[in-house]
């Protein structure tokens, strides 16, 4: 019912728009632009695209692109519910190719929204492995063209000798008050990092990182969110979670904590950039922090289905991959064995396993009760 | 009488537009959004209760973002008033170069975009901020936090507010005749005396103007306090497009909306009877 309602009310939204946009004057339909690609992410993301990827390959194919960028995610569902909105009105949607959550992919999929991807359509999905959880998760029409991970960021100059488990992470923030903050987890994966894997402390992270949905299974989240809750006076500035991974990275730029979870392609690439200082090294601890592989889909009923194929076709090979790799110092969405060797050699160290995250639902829940039982309580 | 009717139905015409906009675009979803919020599905039957008011409340968060909503909202608004009504008070009665200098100044914060301004005063005010680096270097130390709590909202709040407040208040006192106040000096009345018995009574209606505008534009800011505010207690803007578009519970963004637009429409009554009052008088 309240389902019903809500796709109800996103579709009336969704139509206001539409109405208001066309009045607005878009460009008529024959000059459309070649290929529109939603793609969400961080701010590191969106530079990818802008700066190297888009150009490149308007360089390679003569097709113009358009990006819509939606930072950190925001409006994600929103963009999946207009898709809904044109497959069940019968008429095409202007998003012809979809970078988002695998969870949202699959929610997407029970709608029968998206193009079937195969070998016959997509000739570079060979070299993707398709058992890879996002494929997986995704029902099979989410295709990884990146992957990251959060890792643990340390500031050799105080700090000897880094926490190796999860435990002993809560330990030295315990010892060490005030030098350790993660960011809002609604604002950032590296501070949701730190919320899910505290939950996989007590559960088991399969029963929440696939489909299925069950708000009755939260409760075995409360030690978590009591664990979190007790490490607020140790928390940087009495408790204070910044907004955005990027704020994180600044409080340990200018050493004002000297711990933190970040993402690793973030933080390499701020080092490299010299906007946080040399010392800062990055590990990984056991259990892993929660990372993912972004996943792109195809509209079944994109205005652009050909070109949209044609992207991702041209995503998946060698040398926009390694562009990906170099710049997100992340993993590729190919397999490794398909990367040119100095590549392969560079990045050997970081290939390890990463947790998986909650479905897109848990998510939402495990960020609002963190909100409510960690931050917004009453000490 | 004749033309008097054409008039009116000219009139009426003119506004109509307008009218049914604000009908449809307006009114008309936020009161469907309202009654959404009093239905509630029990045994099958559709009732309207106050259930999720009640729900809503006992959220200790929510609550406390309801409470702090208000307090960051009456202390700004009265800080900025407090600033204001001086600033308005010299400008209109000192001439001078001073004073000159000062009319362009004050209205600087005006034409800074909120965004910007709320990124200035994060840079300016935080730990290991500007003005903890020039406190250090005097021999200070040890300041509570300045930012990213309800001091940094008030400050970035007061500052962006000033521009506004005093320009209303400077209207209401330029209204002022010279006359008045050189007669009540002429029976001998200081300048406290003629502040409280001839300037505030007559300055009432841009007083009642400015406080209620200066409420309901805090009270609705958003840019501000997603910026410079903490991660909790959060003001009711901030925690409702949190609970739209992350947590996925679009119906507890509409509540505590009614919520603050009740508290708005406390704010938007003062205004009527103040501006109704200047009509009248």
């Amino acid at each position: 019912m309240t389902r019903f309602r809500m796709t109800v009310g996103w579709t009336t939204l969704l139509a206001v728009v539409a109405l208001v946009v066309s009045l607005t004057g878009q460009p008529a339909r024959g000059q459309a632009p070649g290929v529109v690609l939603y793609i969400s992410g961080d701010t590191n993301i969106q530079e990818m695209f802008e700066k190297q990827l888009l150009p490149m390959y308007e360089k390679d194919t003569g097709m113009k692109t358009k990006m819509v960028f939606l930072e950190h995610g925001q409006g994600a569902a929103g963009i999946l519910a207009k898709i809904i909105a044109a497959k069940r009105a019968n008429t095409t949607t202007d998003v012809d190719l979809y970078e988002t959550q695998p969870t949202f992919i699959a929610q997407g999929a029970q709608d029968s929204i998206w193009t079937k991807l195969t070998k016959d359509n997509l000739t570079n999905i060979a070299k993707v492995d398709l058992q890879r959880p996002e494929v997986l998760v995704s029902a099979g029409f989410g295709i990884p063209y990146r992957g990251s991970s959060v890792v643990l960021a340390y500031n050799t100059k105080f700090v000897k000798e880094p926490p190796k488990t999860y435990d002993q992470l809560l330990e030295w923030i315990k010892k060490n008050p005030g030098k350790f903050t993660y960011c809002d987890p609604q604002t950032c994966g590296s501070g949701a990092a730190m919320l899910y894997t505290a939950i996989y402390k007590f559960v088991k992270a399969e029963d929440y990182s696939q489909l299925a949905f069950d708000a009755s299974k939260e409760t075995a989240w409360e030690p978590a969110l009591q664990l979190l809750r007790s490490l607020k006076p140790a928390i940087y500035n009495n408790g204070f979670y910044p907004n955005g991974n990027v704020a994180v990275l600044q409080l340990l730029g200018r050493e004002n904590i000297w711990m933190a979870p970040v993402w690793s392609d973030q933080g390499v690439s701020q080092r490299d950039q010299g906007l946080i200082p040399k010392t800062i090294q990055f590990t990984q601890i056991t259990p892993a922090f929660t990372g993912g592989d972004s996943a792109m889909a195809i509209p079944a009923h994109a205005e652009h289905q050909a070109a949209g194929l044609q992207f991702l076709n041209w995503l998946l090979t060698t040398k926009p991959q390694t562009v990906v790799v170099n710049t997100l110092a992340g993993y590729p969405g190919i397999q490794w064995k398909f990367m040119p060797k100095d590549v392969r050699d560079k990045f050997a160290g970081i290939a390890g396993n990463f947790s998986p995250l909650p479905n897109a639902r848990y998510q939402a829940d495990a960020k609002r009760l963190w909100q409510e039982k960690v931050a917004g309580s009453a000490q | 009488m004749k033309s008097f009717g054409r008039e009116g139905a000219a009139g009426i015409l003119l506004v109509l537009p307008p009218l049914l906009l604000l009908a449809l675009l307006i009114l008309y979803p936020a009161a469907e959004a309202v009654l959404g919020t009093l239905r509630v599905e029990r045994a099958g039957h559709v009732i309207y209760s106050l259930d999720r008011y009640r729900d809503m409340l006992q959220t200790v968060s929510l609550r406390r973002s309801v409470g702090f909503t208000l307090m960051v909202t009456v202390i700004s608004a009265g800080a900025t008033f407090l600033l204001a009504y001086p600033l308005a008070l010299y400008l209109r009665f000192t001439r001078g170069w001073v004073s000159s200098a000062l009319m362009a100044l004050f209205i600087v914060p005006l034409f800074i975009p909120v965004v910007i301004a709320s990124f200035a005063m994060v840079t300016f005010l935080e730990n290991h901020g500007y003005v903890e680096t020039l406190l250090h270097y005097v021999g200070i130390e040890g300041l509570p936090p300045l930012m990213f709590n309800a001091v940094g909202i008030v400050l970035t709040e007061v500052w962006a507010s000033i521009p506004f407040a005093t320009l209303v208040l400077l209207a209401g006192l330029q209204a002022i005749d010279d006359s008045l106040i050189d007669s009540a000096r002429d029976v001998g009345a200081g300048p406290l005396r003629t502040f409280v018995s001839v300037i505030l009574p007559l300055n009432t209606v841009a007083t009642i103007i400015s406080l209620s505008f200066l409420f309901i534009g805090i009270l609705g800011s958003f840019t501000i306090p997603y910026l410079v505010g903490g991660n909790a207690p959060q003001m009711m803007s901030v925690v409702m497009t949190n609970y739209f578009t992350n947590y996925l519970r679009p119906e507890i963004s509409v509540a505590l909306a009614a919520i603050s637009f009740v508290i708005a429409a406390l704010a938007g009554a003062a205004y009527v009877m103040g501006v109704a009052r200047r009509e009248t008088a």
